[in-house]
């Protein structure tokens, strides 16, 4: 039974030439599980807001949706936002719950029933007296699912509801709405730059471009058109799922089935290189010479009051000149704080921190950078010639417009111009791929590289495991108030077990240092070529080859260790 | 820490403060001012020990004040201590003084019992069915103002990033930086509260008459207390109003002798927190000795 149908839809918003939605076409089933991904600006938030009529924006709007192939009631419809903040109401948790059921004008006893079948059944009993502003982040956005879930929608519209959590909470979330989606069958359509985890979950993906359908299909189905078209969405997917797809235009793997997560991906491998001789198995580390030292911190400790704990305890690093130096953790580690310390934003009450040249800090939220009413006044304000920043963080095109009207991705990188103005020597960047999809991560990446280049030195922390691992110079892992491990990512990665990226994970069983995706389908493909064509004196030759590769990498190796425990 | 009295139905705590709190002011009987003090000190201890410790020494302070400055400005009174250049020191002033601190004293104590036991969303609980829609404004506004703060807070830190904080540059350059920072803020509480809105809207507010749903009950319980507070206080004040507890102090210090009944029932009323609190921890041990 169809419970949306989407009949030409093209929804224009005011004053605008193009359509924001161009003649969509589609339907939804009664408890489906919908993807509707897309870049940013595809239209995948207006999309979402016409299917429920009190939130749509004012605008032309020609086609229809039909809801069970009628009009659409309100009431039946669940919608949560992006910011887990400002779409709380009141003060309380359980107020918060009731919100919804009071508006309804439900009595006490009612009310008193549902908020708590839902609070049990999201286990939110624990912090149900708590003031909401005792919540983390993860927990808010839990508690907006909750309650809107008590008013029992059929169906649930999620407009990027993890963009703004960290990865543990962000997937916790996702693990909530898939329980709503089959504990309860309530339909789903959740809008995502994060694929990662709810491919897995969906039944259906909708793959918007420029407000127009450019797939709607199985999720497997879809990664294939993708890869074909070799979209940026591709990149956002899960890892064995790009692998798979990757390879099989090269009729490699292709008639096994398309795996969804790693454990899967795993198997696949195996299954893919089962016939084939290994022959190379690992990629050579890439070479890092030492440079001058511009921050050294010698032994620091840092808390927050006398009796309070330690946040920083006994911590030891140096970044060197012109890198881009990873610092990742969990959350609430104490990784902010170590980037405070290293700009001098607070001291510590033991230890030494020497810096060399001018500091700037992105900090976590890049919207309380701004400051004025267009993004051109803004940045002038530091200074009058903002041209060549402009163009190397391209955003020629958003100088008219308010800070506040831009997308997570593109404030970000206005507020990264802001900070370049100030001509730094040391970048601190704290989570700058919070909030980003994966096109402005891939254009981060290369902009961070093309300043390393220039001789800037860049300190970033952040949880982003997949970013780190493809960009860094050298990665970091913090625990505990202090450093666990140092490396560059390749022997970083490989050296852990859970804390990797999942190109790693699938593929540490065959391929040892492999860190992201395109390395593993390299070296598939190496493998296949080595193996097929060869013929067996050559191949001796090859081998002597990757031997004298193996003892210089690991000369390089060695090196490398003694530089950074020197 | 859990407060016994606060598990108690909002309407109970309510009552009890407004009750407690007009007969603290009314009342300048040494012996009354005594009880009521002793009273909200004890409870207060109870409720929060570190915090109430430091708050005592600023109101020891104010007493010491109220003492010193009375006599200084009232030369009524018969039994004169000394003189100043400017007038004559008596002690019925400065003992009139002395009281009207230890009564202040009580008051802020008991204030401050007040917003440790009924936090915002009881009082919201009391009234919304009086004036809903005022209510729910006053709820939101409850969370508002933290968030203001908090977003200062960021804001002002965003700032220290790119060394345009108050606390950066030269006098005009921080005053500037402050400035932005203000606006700054007002175009962030606007944004959100348009998410608000639609968050509001999205869950179906203004549609229909609002119902209203809490937590509380009204239970056998809180039944029980009633009828002893009212009673208590039913004898406290009839007591009052036929002047048990009347007091003169000029020219010279007349006090009416002291009533058993009244002085009783004053601190079984004044000390029904504190009591609930005991028994209640009493009873704890004694279960878990059983045990």
């Amino acid at each position: 039974m169809e419970i949306f149908t989407v009949e030409n839809l093209t929804f224009t918003y005011p004053n605008r030439n193009f359509p924001a939605l161009n003649n969509l076409n589609f339907s939804i089933a009664t408890g489906e599980f919908v993807v509707i991904c897309g870049q940013s600006g595809s239209g995948k938030s207006t999309l979402l807001k016409n299917m429920k009529p009190i939130l749509t924006p004012k605008g032309v709007k020609i086609g229809q949706i039909l809801y069970y192939g009628k009009k659409i009631e309100d009431k039946k419809i669940g919608y949560v936002f992006q910011n887990p903040d400002n779409q709380i109401v009141t003060e309380k948790v359980w107020q918060e719950l009731a919100f919804g059921l009071e508006n309804m004008g439900l009595e006490t006893k009612m009310i008193r029933l549902k908020v708590a079948e839902m609070a049990s059944f999201f286990g939110i009993q624990n912090w149900f007296e708590k003031e909401v502003n005792h919540l983390s982040g993860g927990q808010k956005q839990l508690l907006n699912l909750a309650s809107i879930m008590v008013m029992q929608p059929d169906v649930l519209l999620l407009d990027e509801p993890t963009s703004q959590l960290d990865p543990i909470a962000a997937a916790d979330f996702l693990e909530a709405v898939k329980k709503i989606n089959r504990e309860i069958g309530t339909t789903v359509i959740i809008t995502e730059h994060r694929l990662e985890h709810v491919f897995s979950m969906a039944d259906k993906v909708i793959v918007l471009e420029k407000g127009s359908i450019l797939c709607c299909n199985t999720p497997s189905a879809v990664a294939t058109v993708l890869a074909q078209k070799n979209h940026p969405m591709f990149f956002a997917m899960p890892a064995p799922l790009q692998a798979y797809t990757a390879l099989s235009q090269q009729k490699i793997g292709s008639h096994l089935k398309c795996p969804m997560d790693i454990r899967e991906g795993k198997n696949w491998l195996t299954e893919v290189l089962k016939e084939k001789k290994l022959v190379k198995t690992e990629l050579p580390e890439t070479i890092t010479f030492k440079k001058d030292v511009v921050l050294k911190m010698k032994e620091v400790w840092f808390k927050y009051d006398r009796q309070g704990k330690d946040i920083v305890k006994d911590l030891s690093l140096e970044v060197y000149q012109g890198e881009l130096f990873c610092l990742m953790g969990g959350n609430g580690t104490g990784k902010t704080t170590t980037l405070n310390l290293a700009a001098g934003l607070k001291k510590p009450y033991r230890g030494s921190i020497k810096t060399k040249g001018k500091w700037a800090m992105l900090p976590q939220n890049p919207q309380n950078l701004f400051v004025e009413k267009t993004v051109k006044e803004d940045l002038s304000a530091e200074k009058y010639s903002i041209k060549e920043i402009v163009e190397l963080v391209k955003i020629e095109s958003l100088l008219e417009m308010h800070p506040y009207d831009l997308s997570g991705g593109e404030q970000q990188r206005v507020a990264l111009a802001k900070v370049l103005l100030l001509e730094p020597d040391i970048l601190y960047l704290d989570e700058p791929t919070k909030c980003l999809d994966n096109e402005f991560k891939i254009k981060l990446g290369n902009l961070l590289k093309e300043l390393t280049a220039k001789g800037m030195t860049i300190f970033m922390v952040s949880h982003d495991v997949e970013f780190c691992g493809r960009y860094a110079d050298r990665c970091a892992m913090f625990f505990d108030g202090k450093i666990v491990a140092i490396d560059t990512p390749r022997q970083f990665f490989s050296g852990n077990n859970f804390y990797t990226t999942a190109a790693n994970r699938m593929a540490r069983h065959i391929f040892k240092n492999a860190i992201c995706v395109e390395e593993i389908v390299e070296l598939v493909k190496e493998n296949y070529r080595i193996s097929d064509d060869t013929p067996p004196k050559q191949k001796e030759a090859k081998n002597e080859a990757k031997e004298l590769l193996k003892t210089s990498s690991k000369k390089t190796l060695f090196f490398c260790k003694s530089v950074f425990f020197y | 820490m859990k407060n016994v009295f606060s598990t108690y139905h909002p309407a109970i705590n309510f009552c009890f403060f407004a009750a407690v709190l007009s007969v603290t002011i009314f009342l300048k009987h040494p012996v009354f001012v005594l009880i009521t003090v002793t009273a909200a000190f004890v409870y207060a201890i109870l409720l929060e020990k570190k915090a109430t410790i430091r708050f005592s020494v600023p109101i020891l302070f104010m007493i010491v004040l109220f003492t010193i400055i009375n006599p200084l400005v009232n030369a009524r009174g018969k039994t004169i201590l000394f003189y100043t250049k400017y007038s004559r020191v008596t002690l019925e002033a400065a003992i009139y003084g002395c009281i009207s601190g230890f009564g202040m004293a009580a008051v802020l104590l008991w204030f401050y019992c007040y917003n440790k036991t009924m936090t915002s969303d009881k009082f919201l609980f009391l009234f919304c069915k009086i004036m809903p829609s005022t209510a729910m404004i006053f709820s939101m506004v409850m969370r508002f103002v933290p968030n203001f703060y908090k977003q200062i807070h960021k804001i002002s830190y965003a700032q220290k990033c790119i060394g345009q904080d108050i606390s950066d540059g030269s006098k005009i350059e921080k005053i500037k930086h402050g400035m932005k920072i203000l606006s700054i803020l007002f175009t962030w509480a606007l944004e959100n509260s348009i998410d608000s809105a639609d968050s509001m809207r999205a869950r179906g507010y203004g549609s229909k008459q609002r119902s209203t749903f809490s937590i509380y009950r009204f239970d056998t319980r809180d039944v029980f207390a009633a009828v002893f507070l009212v009673v208590l206080i039913i004898v406290v004040w009839i007591k009052v109003l036929l002047g048990k507890c009347s007091i003169v102090f000029y020219p010279t210090i007349v006090m009416h002798e002291l009533d058993m009944v009244l002085c009783i029932a004053y601190s079984c009323f004044c000390y029904f927190p504190v009591m609930l609190e005991l028994k209640e921890r009493i009873a704890w041990k004694f279960l878990q000795s059983k045990i």
